[in-house]
């Protein structure tokens, strides 16, 4: 593990360097990733402007969500979207072989080595959009920071095992650049109050596919509106990070011909 | 014995795919299943510090043994050691002990210089700082990229790129490399560079297995040769008895001064008649000598110019493909 943090630390240099050779374009990206993200809440604010509301959901309150939506959603995106791109590119080039030559296990290569740095942008903007939410709506307590702790890493687990699916998916479904389209819309559901879904859909949201997890979950716990029910939803978060990573290796190993 | 197969095997399931809409619309109900032996039963054993070149022609099965050596491909059948371990079945272990040059497949980062992907790897692979920047030297020298290599990849000549292709895959000193195409778009220069580079490092203990089209790769590097095609070995041996499978025969260029009307020797064929005056004959060197076709030629016709050579190399890898399709 340690050697790993080492060599993460390095490709981490390694990228910011590699973004830098393209000077305009890393500030370019980056300002573009900032603005457009941070423009995500606009259909909030245009609901709340037109007089309407989640119910039970302020409209600071919402944005809160939706800051920490995107804040877990950048920063898991920082470290596993390339994974995803990097994966597409070597199965469809044939150059996968490059990455079965490493001694490491082929998918701690691939997140050492595809760090984006032009997805800071996001950050930024999560981490703007949080703050300034979060100066109006305040913090519940102490017990409030730790349950949102907790949660926000069940969220971010949640997204690496999309992540990781997704990733998988590219091995059989080379080059399609629309699965990450498949996977925002299901990543939808966390970025609202649970209350406005059908029942059906929270039980998925909360359960399944716990997306309820990447934001209204965490923005409930530091709101002091935490039940249960979120914190047994913590189970299939790390629960569906763990499906996520099996599958990916799974794929590695069909690539490798075990059985095929 | 570095490296030992055994009947080794490779079968691909495909599926059948027809031309045109029909086809397609029925593929997407059913499939017909097809298998591929891209291994079949291959066995060979290569002694430490050899250079062993493996040919064939494109699709013969090259690359998978390769990819099966190098341990990014289970194999479906047989047994296959390499520096005492099972390749896939061992591969984060077995890799620290092998390095790769791909022609095609560039393992060094595009857009920095190459001396950052040199330290990346120096952080995979564990090597100590003393150690590396020793062995980052040594290369250095004996490719001649000093320079060159903190220069961004992207501006790199093929050439520069490929030498730090081979610094890339040889800082943490592997026991064997497997060579893929090494010189494949090279110039003159670069090629002899790469070659003059792997000869010294073989001296130094590195086994090398080399796959390539380009023959002069195999003269003047392989001591020992292995032709695939289809999925079987047709050849294995030494070059001197690749050079003398189709029988010891010269190829003797002729410029006449006028035009003989025949030229009738034991165990002499004309192979080519390039002009009236300009005849290719290849002799066989086990029915006639070099001496006695020269006396008799001279009998028989009146020549302004002639030279002997050996049988190109082409021509002989050419027959060997050939019987390796007809069986």
């Amino acid at each position: 593990m340690e050697k790993f943090t080492k060599l993460y630390l390095k490709c981490i240099k390694i990228a910011i360097a590699g973004a830098m050779a393209y000077r305009l374009n890393f500030i370019l990206s980056t300002l573009l990733a900032t603005i457009l993200n941070a423009l995500f809440p606009l259909v909030t604010i245009l609901i709340y402007n037109a007089g309407a509301s989640f119910p039970g959901w302020g409209f600071h309150e919402v944005l809160l969500i939706q800051g920490i939506f995107l804040l877990t959603n950048s920063l898991a995106a920082l470290m596993f979207d390339g994974v995803l791109w990097s994966s597409m590119s070597h199965i469809r080039e044939g150059t996968f072989e490059i990455v079965l030559l490493k001694p490491l296990p082929p998918l701690s290569f691939l997140i050492a080595t595809s760090f984006t740095p032009e997805i800071f942008g996001g950050v930024v903007a999560g981490v703007i959009l949080f703050s300034v939410s979060l100066s109006f709506t305040g913090i519940a307590g102490a017990i409030a920071i730790f349950q949102f702790l907790v949660m926000f890493a069940g969220g971010f687990s949640v997204i690496t095992g999309l992540y990781m699916m997704m990733a998988a998916m590219s091995f059989k479904w080379v080059g399609n650049s629309r699965l990450t389209e498949i996977f925002d819309s299901i990543m939808t559901f966390g970025k609202y109050p649970a209350s406005i879904f059908p029942s059906a859909i929270r039980g998925i949201a909360t359960f399944i596919i716990p997306v309820a997890m990447i934001g209204f979950f965490p923005a409930s716990a530091l709101l002091g509106r935490a039940e249960g029910v979120m914190f047994l939803a913590v189970i299939p978060c790390l629960l569906f990070m763990l499906l996520g990573i099996w599958i990916y290796n799974k794929m590695i190993r069909l690539y490798e011909g075990v059985g095929g | 014995m570095i490296i030992k197969i055994n009947k080794l095997e490779k079968t691909f399931t495909t599926y059948k795919r027809g031309s045109g809409f029909k086809a397609a619309l029925k593929s997407l109900i059913r499939r017909e299943k097809v298998i591929i032996k891209a291994v079949d039963e291959i066995s060979f054993e290569i002694p430490h510090g050899e250079i062993c070149g493996l040919l064939g022609p494109n699709g013969a099965g090259k690359s998978t043994i390769i990819k099966m050596l190098c341990g990014a491909l289970f194999p479906t059948g047989g047994e296959i050691n390499v520096a005492g371990f099972n390749p896939a079945k061992e591969r984060t272990r077995y890799v620290k002990e092998i390095g790769a040059v791909f022609g095609q497949k560039s393992q060094l980062i595009w857009d920095i210089p190459p001396v950052d992907s040199f330290s990346m790897n120096k952080a995979i692979y564990g090597i100590e700082t003393a150690v590396f920047n020793e062995r980052l030297a040594e290369l250095t020298a004996l490719l001649d990229v000093a320079e060159v290599i903190n220069k961004p990849t992207r501006v790199l000549s093929l050439g520069e790129r490929m030498k730090c292709e081979f610094i890339m895959a040889m800082l943490h000193n592997p026991k064997i490399v497997f060579l893929d195409e090494p010189t494949i778009g090279l110039d003159v220069i670069a090629k002899a560079n790469i070659r003059d580079f792997i000869t010294k490092m073989n001296k130094k203990g590195t086994t090398f297995i080399l796959t390539t089209h380009d023959l002069e790769d195999v003269e003047l590097l392989a001591g020992r040769i292995i032709i695939i095609n289809h999925g079987k070995k047709v050849f294995d041996g030494s070059l001197e008895a690749l050079k003398s499978e189709l029988g010891r025969k010269k190829i003797v260029e002729l410029k006449l001064l006028m035009a003989a009307e025949k030229i009738d020797i034991k165990g002499v064929s004309v192979s080519e008649r390039t002009s009236r005056l300009e005849l290719i004959l290849e002799v066989d060197m086990d029915i006639i000598s070099i001496g006695e076709f020269v006396s008799e030629l001279s009998k028989q016709a009146e020549f302004t110019d002639i030279s002997i050579k050996e049988l190109p190399m082409d021509k002989i890898i050419t027959a060997i493909y050939k019987k390796g399709s007809k069986a």
